[in-house]
């Protein structure tokens, strides 16, 4: 009787593979996200920012000489999005801190790796959810408050010199998404507890910034601003859609140049942890 | 109390108890005592015996009646856990200590001293053979490993009572038989077991004497015998796979203790009804040579199709 | 000799739960990164000498940035953070790991679990601070613009004693949080950082603040902006002390009491 090698074996099924084969990931995982109404409130508070400045354009298009109190060129989209940054901390703590942190600590892993899914379609499920959690509160709100804009004051903003506008908001709340998510994956990835990841990923934001505010105003330090992640992605929303930000002393690039190295060091810490099986030493 | 009616006093009592999470009736209006020896807790999955053990071991108050354990109310006493240890089923532990400290730490919170915890240690994690792997942390044990360092907590303290639910779960069937035989040792020196299961054969191993719960309430009670006799009032199923199945049917349809014989329209596999199983296995082995049986199995050993005919009946 | 008629003695239960938490909680990446946090003045106080040396006499003066850390970093922001990150999970984790049915079915009393797992989070987080305090204190105030440091010093206690106050106080409010409610780390937030602004409005509000009462235990006032420039009171140092302990002791007690009653069933 022949006797089988026992060992992990990957999958390697040899029929046709379905592209989007993380999209099952990402639905479950939303659709257990957005039945909790708790959730769904702060979501919809999300919006509350992107009500306020329907009324500013509002306002300034009905009383134009408020135009010097409330501006509403483009710097208007590049404030609301850097305000939004809050809400995207918010909701990723509350609906995607436990993504990876739950399947570590219950071996869902792998349950998933032993279907024909590979680890960057597990990883790439995952990430969608805080990525469509974050692009709610500031992709689409942000378009949609460029297209109120349009409709409410079209000679002003429908000008070729303010068409710039849409890929900016475009740009800046991918960039907040993407690197807000990377983060918040990379620490529930270090854990096996979501209330642990989320007041990790909450205690790491407050504390950079902390840290920030006593370097760069106790100390006079400059470059401490590269310290606090939502300074740096300010910072990007400041060059784009050139607001002035007394926090932001420092070059842009060098901004997207931390962010782009936190980008990179979430994926690593999410490959070295994203494993079927955990080897105890 | 007699010394007589001392050993034979309820060592567990259930009085009128229910318990219901929300709408759900766990357990309902149960009136039972266990006394000491082995007692085997039998039930489907969803039939109540983990809120019967839970209930037996305090974690969970009845929502009605009273359940008693060695005569206090089990809820709200941790008195009884000096006399008191148990198996839990989830697959548990503190991943980063070591067996030995694991057993330590537990022993240390029952109140002995760092001599005794040493050595009630040792004897614990001999009796169930995982002396070589004491200093590996329980993270890096096997599914098997992890059920006994469990058993082990329980029995380290050495309990009059002992509330194991599902022990062998995940066991191979050496460390399996280890157990059984651990449990009906315990039951010989006088302690109380409760054995929560829904393998019949596995408890019938340990113990003559059991409850069936079902639905949240006890079908059945006493020697296991008189389910089993149950069970040869009920057709007992066989099916057997053959190289010649159909001279095995041939053979066996002759016998006093068949009532049926099916074909399996793939041609494969013989299914026998009889209601004297040990008298057909008995008469089965020349038949299974001529015929090639090559794997046969009963799809009805176990306590489902006990409690599908009790049900019915 | 065991009695086995009795629970283990208080004292004796709650030693040997506070070695089991202790143990699973200071090595552990959660106290990594609280470490992190909670030694960062430490980093401030070696640069800001560093600065002196090299650049001349930093905007603040070492009396001015060690009241800034102990009054705003650690007392109002970063030991509150600590405790609620510990102070919450001190249940919570033996209920999402499955092992607190270890701990109810030894002959512990729950009063001595609670107690022993509060004691072992007071513990690590005070360790985790008390050092980054102590040295923060001697580097900065042996700096040559600092004070003499004779005088100095009679500080350092004063100011660890606040500090261990304060995670006990914010332990004692966040663990009754965790046993209280399933989700608890939603109102700790809302409380750190919504309900403790309340600190600086005028008025009598402020007294149900714990900031408020915290801050009145140390004599630093640093520079702050918005409300807290405009509106922070000072309150009685005495009376700071009794409410403080009063709620500390009340929040445990209620804590104990809800964890006595309540039920964990932890297969589901």
């Amino acid at each position: 009787m022949p006797i089988y090698d026992q060992g992990y074996r990957r999958y390697e099924a040899r029929g046709p593979l379905r592209k989007a084969r993380f999209w099952p990931i990402t639905r479950e995982a939303l659709r257990l996200v957005l039945s909790k109404r708790a959730f769904l409130g702060l979501l919809l508070a999300g919006f509350i920012p992107f009500v306020v400045r329907v009324a500013q354009i509002y306002i300034v298009t009905q009383y134009p000489q408020a135009d010097r109190v409330l501006p509403i060129d483009g710097r208007l989209f590049g404030e609301f999005l850097n305000q939004q940054i809050g809400f995207t901390i918010l909701l990723v703590i509350f609906g995607a801190s436990g993504l990876v942190a739950n399947d570590l600590r219950t071996g869902a892993i792998l349950a998933y790796l032993s279907r024909p899914l590979t680890r960057r379609d597990y990883v790439i499920g995952k990430l969608l959810v805080p990525l469509f959690l974050c692009l709610s509160v500031t992709l689409a709100p942000g378009l949609l408050l460029y297209a109120t804009g349009l409709s409410l004051a079209p000679d002003f903003y429908g000008k070729w010199e303010l068409a710039w506008i849409g890929p900016a908001i475009v740009v800046h709340a991918c960039a907040i998404s993407l690197v807000v998510s990377l983060l918040t994956l990379a620490i529930s990835a270090l854990s096996r507890s979501a209330r642990v990841a989320g007041l990790a990923l909450f205690g790491l934001m407050v504390g950079l910034e902390m840290v920030r505010v006593i370097l760069q105003h106790g100390f006079r330090q400059k470059p401490a601003m590269l310290l606090s992640i939502q300074t740096n992605l300010r910072a990007v929303g400041t060059a784009l859609f050139g607001i002035a930000d007394r926090e932001v002393v420092m070059a842009w690039g060098w901004s997207a140049l931390v962010l782009a190295l936190l980008s990179l060091g979430c994926l690593y810490v999410l490959r070295s942890r994203v494993r079927a099986v955990e080897i105890v030493t | 109390m007699t010394t007589a009616a001392a050993a034979t006093a309820p060592v567990l009592e259930y009085t009128r108890a229910s318990r219901w999470y929300g709408p759900v009736i766990a357990l309902n209006d149960v009136t039972t005592q266990v006394p000491p020896g082995v007692t085997g807790l039998l039930g489907p999955n969803g039939a109540g015996k983990s809120t019967f053990l839970k209930l037996a071991a305090g974690q969970l108050q009845p929502s009605q009646g009273e359940v008693k354990l060695l005569g206090v109310p089990a809820w709200g006493s941790p008195e009884v856990f000096h006399r008191v240890g148990l198996c839990p089923e989830a697959d548990a532990f503190w991943e980063n200590l070591t067996g030995r400290q694991f057993l330590t730490t537990l022993l240390r919170l029952s109140g002995f001293d760092e001599a005794e915890c040493k050595e009630r240690t040792a004897r614990a994690l001999d009796e169930v053979a995982l002396a070589a792997a004491q200093d590996r942390k329980i993270g890096g044990y096997s599914r098997g490993m992890r059920q006994r360092i469990k058993l082990a907590q329980a029995i380290a303290h050495d309990p009059e009572v002992l509330l194991l639910d599902e022990p062998v779960t995940g066991m191979d069937p050496l460390n399996r038989r280890r157990v059984i035989d651990l449990v009906r040792r315990l039951g010989r020196e006088g302690k109380t077991v409760v054995v929560s299961s829904h393998i019949l054969y596995e408890v019938e191993a340990m113990t003559r004497r059991v409850l069936l719960v079902h639905n949240g309430r006890i079908l059945a009670e006493g020697d296991v015998r008189e389910i089993r006799d149950l069970l040869d009032e009920h057709p007992h199923t066989v099916a057997l796979r053959a190289r010649d199945p159909r001279r095995l049917a041939a053979a066996v349809v002759c016998w006093p203790a068949v009532v049926s014989v099916r074909l399996d329209p793939a041609g494969e596999w013989v299914t026998v009804e009889t209601t004297r199983p040990d008298e057909f296995y008995g008469a089965l082995h020349d038949a299974a040579l001529e015929a090639g049986v090559v794997e046969m199995h009963s799809p009805d050993e176990n306590l489902e199709s006990v409690f599908r005919y009790l049900v019915a009946r | 000799m065991r009695d086995t008629t009795r629970p283990l003695p208080f004292a004796t239960a709650a030693r040997g739960v506070f070695d089991l938490t202790l143990d699973g909680m200071v090595f552990s990446r959660r106290s990594l990164l609280m470490g992190l946090l909670v030694a960062a003045p430490m980093a401030f106080a070696v640069l800001y000498r560093v600065l002196a040396a090299t650049r001349g006499q930093p905007p603040l003066g070492p009396t001015d940035l060690y009241a800034l850390m102990v009054a705003v970093y650690w007392i109002r922001n970063v030991l509150p953070l600590a405790a609620l990150f510990y102070a919450t999970s001190l249940v919570a984790d033996e209920v999402e790991g499955k092992t607190l049915t270890y701990l109810l079915t030894r002959p512990l009393t729950r009063a001595s679990i609670f107690a022993g797992k509060f004691a072992a989070y007071v513990a690590t987080t005070f360790t985790l601070a008390l050092p980054a305090a102590v040295l923060t204190f001697f580097i900065l105030m042996t700096a040559p613009t600092a004070p003499p440091l004779a005088a100095a010093l009679a500080d350092l206690p004063r100011d660890l004693g606040v500090m261990l106050l304060t995670l006990v106080a914010y332990g004692a409010l966040f663990g009754l949080l965790g046993v209280l409610l399933k989700r608890p780390v939603i109102p700790g937030l809302v409380f750190l950082y919504g309900w403790e602004l309340l600190a600086n409005v005028p008025g009598y509000l402020p007294r149900f603040t714990l900031t408020a009462w915290l801050r009145s235990l140390v004599p630093y006032r640093p520079a702050e902006d918005g409300l807290a420039g405009l509106f922070q009171q000072v309150l009685p140092a005495g009376q700071g002390l009794a409410v403080l302990i009063f709620v500390s002791i009340a929040f445990v007690a209620a804590a104990v009491w809800i964890f006595s009653s309540r039920e964990y069933v932890l297969d589901q």
